[in-house]
């Protein structure tokens, strides 16, 4: 238990230097986009006296290292500054749509490790039996599906011929009042409201837009949990166990348990990813969630969202590896010693 | 011309028990790119009698391995056991179930292995690991289990055993980690102990001691014992028969007094001359190592290439072991005779 505690310590003094390295990458990668914002907002009539006083009014006749102070002041006082797109603080929008798309891609992650790890498992348990060639065939598909296609075909299958879940539009029905904002997951707050009714269209609408997510990220799951079982089964250990009279199942049981690091590594790189990488998805069920922000603002010259997105998706990422090396303490006795 | 397993059967047979462990004609090989198998063993006779410990001695990549994992029918991969039977108290291994094996390894038949601390799994405490043999194999609670756990490792002398249970491999030395594995391959009392190279990694002192306990240990419980190594020397001390394997071939065996006093085999004689670090006598037996390429025929005797007594006809005529006095066996057909 000191061990661990003594480990995050270590892992959180980090933390703050390594939010500032990104967000200073990320500013001065933003500003390299060509593009003026004030010429953006104001349209191609504006003339030359209002777009230069709004720069001014928006700071971009400073220098670039003095604009990314000023922005880093703002940060500290909580102001993420505003989307000229929405008009409204950074902040607010994305406390908002930040909790849909983690919502989706959580949900989406649970379903691909439930697909993944026991197909993985059972094509290594026993690779020419029925669950092995249907791994294998998996494992080969998967890869190559475009997941804003397969998102459509979904639709197609269940929306238009089977009408069994709801338009792609969007986390609720029109008709449905959203539940207050607590966490702003719609599953999470409609409970503590006590609204069936939103928990139900909550749920219908999330059925597609996850299934396409854990369809297709069951893929890398499975690969990576075959191929470290696989691996952990030919080991010294295993075949020591084997020689020892062991019964099989225990021996993958154990495999398994040394795989696990394995695993839960390429699930938490998914998960960081995944909350830029779902934005086709977003798109396709027209989600209004985070990553489908940050790319409008990253196509509109609009910085704000793209800093703000960046700043939550890292420290989000950062949570998730904090988590995934307490894992790999726990689970290893060999590691941080 | 009399097969071994014959000739020990005629001998032993005033004595009631069957051997603990029989090997015929066996034959272990490796597939290869090229289609033609690499033979590891080869046609080989071999019996463990009861309560007896059997020295098999080898230079590296003589079939030491490939012999000791076979006999549990897992030879290491991609090896193959081609033919042979395996009989353990009377009963062929190799027409085993795949439950009834599982059950025979560990239990009656158990491996000590070299290098334990990458054979334990680095996830599991010691103390997990020779339990889970025990509750598996003497389907006992897991509470009794660790029980026993705690005997064997005051059994095996580790220090300290009640911490020690709580230990993993990674942070025991080398000597700890080998008691660790002849904890497990003595838990259950097994007929038969297999010997891998058990204590080639480790310093002399803590390799005599481990030895002593072994042998000790294996003859309270009766067990019989393979005891495989490539130091000829350790089997002088601790072997009541020996036998050199070459080339997947057992050159000669003898019972210990006849095997380091009246050696037979230009091989066996080399063995000996390397490890008594006698120049003189090095230079006598040893010829210059053939070249990586060079193979013998089929038909050859293996040993022809590095033999200073080699002749035409071990060029033409494969010997066959043969026993060249009571009990002693060689396979040569010129025989060192004093
Ligand atoms: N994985 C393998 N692939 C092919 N041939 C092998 C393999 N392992 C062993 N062999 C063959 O078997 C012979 C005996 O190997 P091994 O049993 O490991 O010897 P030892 O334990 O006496 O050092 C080797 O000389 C080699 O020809
Ligand atoms: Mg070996």
């Amino acid at each position: 238990m000191t061990r661990i505690i003594s480990f995050l310590g270590q892992r959180l003094l980090f933390i703050v230097p390594q939010l500032f390295g990104i967000l200073l990458v990320s500013f001065f990668l933003i500003k390299s986009i060509p593009g003026d914002p004030a010429v953006l907002m104001l349209g191609p009539m504006a003339s030359t006296d209002a777009v230069v006083s709004l720069r001014t009014k928006l700071g971009l006749d400073h220098a670039l290292p003095i604009q990314f102070w000023h922005f880093l002041v703002n940060l500290v006082h909580g102001d993420l500054g505003t989307s000229w797109q929405t008009t409204r603080p950074v902040l607010e929008d994305l406390l908002q749509r930040f909790p849909a798309t983690l919502e989706l891609v959580t949900l989406g992650l649970l379903g691909a490790i439930i697909i993944g790890v026991p197909l993985g498992v059972a094509s290594a348990f026993d690779e020419k039996g029925i669950l092995g060639r249907v791994a294998g065939v998996y494992g080969l598909t998967a890869g190559s599906l475009p997941d804003f296609w397969l998102a459509l075909v979904l639709i197609f299958v269940f929306y238009t011929i089977l009408q069994i879940v709801p338009a792609p539009l969007g986390r609720l029905d029109f008709a449905i009042l959203p539940p207050p904002t607590i966490s702003g997951f719609l599953i999470f707050d409609s409970i503590a409201a006590g609204d069936w009714a939103a928990l139900g269209s909550a749920l219908t609408h999330l059925c597609l837009p996850v299934l396409t997510l854990s369809l297709i990220n069951a893929g890398p799951i499975l690969k990576m949990t075959q191929s470290t079982m696989d691996r952990m089964l030919q080991s010294d250990f295993s075949r020591y166990e084997v020689l020892s009279g062991l019964p099989h199942r225990m021996v993958v049981r154990h495999a398994l348990r040394n795989s696990l690091p394995s695993i839960v590594t390429i699930i938490s790189v998914l998960y960081g990813y995944l909350l830029g990488g779902a934005v086709l998805v977003e798109i396709v069920f027209s989600w209004g969630g985070a990553g489908q922000y940050a790319v409008q603002g990253v196509l509109n010259s609009d910085i704000y969202p793209v800093l703000g997105f960046v700043l939550f998706s890292a420290i989000f990422s950062l949570i998730v590896y904090l988590i995934v090396d307490i894992v790999y303490v726990a689970i290893d006795p060999r590691i941080g010693r | 011309m009399l097969k071994l397993s014959d000739r020990v059967q005629a001998t032993a047979a005033s004595s009631d028990a069957r051997p603990t462990f029989d090997i015929r004609g066996l034959t272990v090989e490796f597939p290869a790119i090229t289609g033609v198998p690499t033979v590891a063993i080869r046609n080989l006779d071999l019996r463990i009698e009861r309560g007896e410990i059997f020295g098999l001695v080898g230079e590296s990549g003589a079939g030491k391995t490939t012999l000791a994992r076979s006999l549990l029918r897992l030879p290491p991969e991609p090896g193959r056991i081609a033919g042979g039977e395996l009989l353990f108290e009377g009963q062929d291994i190799m027409s085993l179930t795949e439950v009834e094996l599982q059950r025979t390894r560990g239990r009656d038949i158990s491996m000590i292995v070299p290098n334990p601390r990458s054979e334990l799994n680095p996830l599991l405490t010691v103390g997990e690991q020779i339990a889970n043999v025990a509750q598996v194999h003497l389907r006992v609670s897991r509470r009794e289990a660790r029980g026993l756990a705690l005997d064997i490792l005051r059994a095996v002398q580790i220090p300290d055993p009640e911490r020690r249970m709580t230990a993993f491999p990674h942070e025991m030395s080398g000597g700890m980690a080998q008691r660790i594995v002849i904890a497990i391959a003595l838990i259950c009392s097994p007929k038969f102990i297999v010997s891998d190279d058990a204590t080639s990694g480790l310093d002399v002192t803590v390799q005599a001691q481990i030895l002593e306990l072994l042998r000790r240990l294996a003859q309270d419980r009766g067990s019989a014992m393979l005891f495989i190594t490539r130091d000829i020397g350790i089997t002088a001390h601790f072997c009541d028969r020996v036998a050199v394997i070459y080339n997947g071939e057992i050159m000669e065996l003898a019972g210990r007094e006849d095997f380091f006093f009246r050696p037979a085999h230009p091989y066996t004689i080399m063995l000996m001359a390397a490890f008594s670090y006698n120049q003189s006598l090095r230079r006598l037996w040893a010829r210059p190592e053939p070249l990586p390429g060079a193979k013998v025929h089929d038909s050859a005797c293996p040993y022809t290439l590095r033999c200073p007594l080699a002749q035409e006809r071990c060029r033409i005529d494969r010997p066959a072991l043969r026993e060249i006095a009571p009990g002693h066996y060689a396979s040569c057909h010129f025989p060192v005779r004093r």
